[in-house]
C-alpha cells in the first residue's frame, strides 16, 4: 500500500512537468501552425503589391490545374475556397478555437497537400507549388518544408486531442 | 492647251517625286557599302521583337510568353492553349501576343530553332514557322535537322529568303534572341514557359508550367469584360 502510494505520488510529480511541457509546446505549435496558414492565404490573396479580391482565384486555380490532379469544377472550387479556409484555420488555431478539431482539420489539409507535392516531384513536373503565393517553383526543399509542416501539424493534434482528454478525465 | 500643259506638269511632278523617294534608298544601300541580307532587311531587336508578335498592338490585353523550342512543356502550352488563343483573341483583335525566345542551355537545338524562328520573323513568316517549329518538336530534336521542317511550310521564295538570312546573318540573328534572353533574365526568369499577361498597365506574371486553354480563356474574357 505504501508502495503503491509512493508509486502514485511519483507519477504524479513527473506528470505536471509533462503537461507543462505538451501545453507549451501545444501553444507555441498552434500559433506557429496558425502563423504559416495565416501566410499562406494572404499570400493568395494579396501578391505583385496588391489585393486580388476578384480575381485571385484565377491564379490560383493556373497553380493548383498545373497538378494535373483534378477536374477543372474541383480546381475552381478549391481555387476560390482554399485561401478563406487557410486563413479561417490560421484564425482559429492563433486563437484556440475549436484548437482540436481546428489541429485536425490541418493535418487533414497538409497530408493532402503533401502527398501532391511529393507525387509532382516524384514526376519530376516542373510547377508551381502554390502553397505561399502563386509563383513559388516545386523544388526538393518544398517537398522538406511542407513534410515538416505535417509533422508539426500531426502533433499538434496529436497533444491537442491528448490535453482535451486529460483534462477531460481530471474533471 | 492648258489642259496639256496641266498633264504634263502633272507628270513632271510625278516623276520627280518617284526619283526624290527612290534616291534616298538607294544611298542608304550604297552608303552602308554592306551586301548581307541583314543590311538589306535591317535586323534590329526591336523589329524581330515586332516581328515575332501576333496580332494588334493596341489589343487590350497582351501576352508575353518567353518560351524554348524545344522544351516538352513549352510544345504543350503552344498547341493546346496559345494556339487557340491566336484562333479566337489574338485574330479577333482582342489580344496582343509577344513571343520571346528564352532557348535553354539543357537543350542542344534550341537555340538553332530560335535562330530559325527569327529568320522566318524577319521575312513575314513567323506564325508558320513557329507552329512548324512546335508541332515537329518531337522529329527534329532528336537529330537537330530543323530546316526540312521550315521549308515544309515556307514557298520556295520564302524559304531562299530564310534560308540566306540564316546562314549569311547568323550574328544579327543571335543577337535578337541574345536581346530576349536579355530581358527574360531582367526578369527573373529561369525556366519555360514564363508568361507576363498585361491589361490595362497592370502586368501579372502566370504561375510556371503551363495554362490550359480553359482556364487562360476565363482569365482573358474576365480582363476583357473589366
Amino acid at each position: 500500500m505504501m508502495a503503491t502510494s509512493t508509486a502514485m505520488h511519483t507519477v504524479e510529480a513527473t506528470a505536471q512537468p509533462m503537461g507543462f511541457l505538451a501545453r507549451a509546446f501545444l501553444l507555441l505549435g498552434r500559433l506557429l501552425l496558425g502563423g504559416i496558414f495565416l501566410v499562406a492565404g494572404y499570400a493568395k490573396l494579396h501578391f505583385d503589391g496588391e489585393w486580388h479580391l476578384r480575381d485571385y482565384y484565377f491564379f490560383f486555380s493556373m497553380a493548383i490545374d498545373s497538378y494535373h490532379m483534378l477536374p477543372l469544377w474541383a480546381v475552381e472550387l478549391a481555387a476560390r475556397f482554399l485561401p478563406w479556409f487557410e486563413l479561417l484555420l490560421g484564425v482559429m488555431l492563433i486563437l484556440g478555437l475549436w484548437a482540436r478539431w481546428a489541429a485536425a482539420a490541418t493535418s487533414a489539409l497538409l497530408v493532402v497537400f503533401f502527398s501532391a507535392i511529393v507525387r509532382a516531384y516524384l514526376l519530376h513536373l516542373d510547377i508551381a507549388c502554390g502553397c505561399f503565393g502563386n509563383n513559388e517553383r516545386l523544388t526538393g526543399w518544398t517537398v522538406l518544408r511542407d513534410g515538416s509542416f505535417l509533422a508539426l501539424s500531426l502533433a499538434v493534434a496529436w497533444f491537442a486531442f491528448a490535453t482535451h482528454r486529460r483534462s477531460a478525465r481530471k474533471s | 492647251m492648258k489642259a496639256r500643259v496641266l498633264i504634263a506638269g502633272t507628270l513632271l511632278f510625278g516623276m520627280a517625286a518617284v526619283a526624290a523617294m527612290a534616291v534616298p534608298g538607294k544611298t542608304k544601300t550604297s552608303s552602308s557599302g554592306a551586301s548581307t541580307p541583314a543590311a538589306q532587311t535591317r535586323i534590329t531587336p526591336t523589329s524581330v521583337t515586332y516581328a515575332k508578335s501576333l496580332g494588334s498592338s493596341t489589343a487590350p490585353v497582351r501576352i508575353e510568353v518567353f518560351s524554348d523550342y524545344q522544351c516538352p512543356q513549352c510544345r504543350n502550352f503552344y498547341l493546346n492553349t496559345l494556339r487557340p488563343v491566336i484562333d479566337n483573341y489574338v485574330s479577333a483583335g482582342k489580344v496582343y501576343l509577344i513571343h520571346h525566345d528564352f532557348p535553354l542551355a539543357m537543350h542542344a537545338y534550341s537555340h538553332e530553332a530560335a535562330r530559325w524562328a527569327t529568320a522566318a520573323a524577319v521575312v513575314g513568316d513567323f506564325e508558320t514557322v513557329d507552329q512548324a517549329l512546335y508541332t515537329n518538336q518531337d522529329k527534329w530534336e532528336t537529330n537537330g535537322q530543323i530546316e526540312p521542317f521550315v521549308a515544309a511550310v515556307l514557298s520556295p521564295a520564302d524559304m531562299k529568303k530564310v534560308k540566306l538570312l540564316y546562314t549569311q546573318s547568323a550574328p544579327e540573328l543571335d543577337a535578337a534572341v541574345a536581346t530576349d534572353q536579355a530581358l527574360g533574365k531582367s526578369k527573373n526568369i529561369d525556366s519555360t514557359p514564363t508568361i507576363f499577361v498585361t491589361s490595362r498597365g497592370e502586368t501579372h506574371e502566370l504561375p510556371p508550367g503551363g495554362v490550359s486553354y480553359q482556364l487562360m480563356k476565363q482569365y482573358l474574357d474576365y480582363l476583357l469584360q473589366r
